[in-house]
């Protein structure tokens, strides 16, 4: 299943929570100003197989479809 | 069955030792990581198929059966973005196992402070029906594992 990208933009903790979002092959690696705002629970539900936090970077494990989605991301928060 | 093939050569690690928390865990699939011999490599197809996804520094080629296998060349790597890497297919293409995909130098990867190793991921597969894992030196082209 396809992560849905309004969903992880949600979980991030929204547009103004995210500094960058960069897609790796199959995880999304975003730096967000707060990380108390990612809800971890919320982007499983969204399509996320898992969600590795350090800090302010959080990455976001979505399947080989995390270029598309990222793409996504970037249309959305402009 | 599909038999997945090594990426190249070196010594088989399990994926449980992979520096990186996410292939660790097994977060992607299950799987065997490949560290690489240090001398420049090619990395070919680990199975027949479309090459769904290419990057430089990793990949990932859909079988006619639609399962897919991931190849990840080096931990962090996506920070060179593409530097050092060749690519010598293209996204969408057929290829078979054992054909070139990217070619890269470990010994560089390993001088810029990154682990070389090479995660081979069943993406989304389930861990009971990956078996036969490799054991210690192997060869481009050896069987890696299978996956039932």
């Amino acid at each position: 299943m396809a992560a849905d990208a309004g969903a992880i933009i949600a979980g991030l903790g929204g547009v103004d929570n995210i500094i960058e979002i960069e897609p790796c092959i199959t995880r999304l690696r975003t730096e967000v100003h707060d990380a108390s705002k990612v809800d971890a629970a919320a982007l499983r539900a969204a399509g996320a197989h898992g969600v590795m936090a350090a800090g302010n970077i959080v990455q976001v494990v979505v399947g080989p479809e995390a270029d598309t989605i990222a793409s996504d991301i970037e249309d959305i928060i402009g | 069955m599909t038999t997945v093939l090594a990426p190249m050569g070196g010594t088989a690690v399990r994926l449980a030792e992979v520096p990186d928390p996410v292939f660790s865990a097994g977060m992607v699939g299950p799987g065997l990581a490949i560290d690489p011999v240090r001398e420049p490599v090619v990395a070919v197809a680990p199975i027949d198929g479309i090459i769904m996804k290419l990057h430089p520094h990793a990949f990932v080629i859909v079988g006619d059966d639609g399962r897919g296998v991931l190849v990840h060349l080096g931990i962090d790597t996506v920070q060179l973005r593409g530097a050092g890497f060749e690519l010598l297919t293209t996204e969408g293409a057929r290829i078979r196992a054992g054909q070139p995909v990217v070619s890269w130098n470990p010994v560089s990867i390993e001088a810029s402070g990154r682990s070389p190793v090479c995660p081979v991921v069943a993406l989304d597969g389930d861990a009971d029906y990956v078996t036969g894992l490799a054991h210690g030196r192997i060869d481009a082209g050896d069987d890696l594992f299978e996956w039932a």
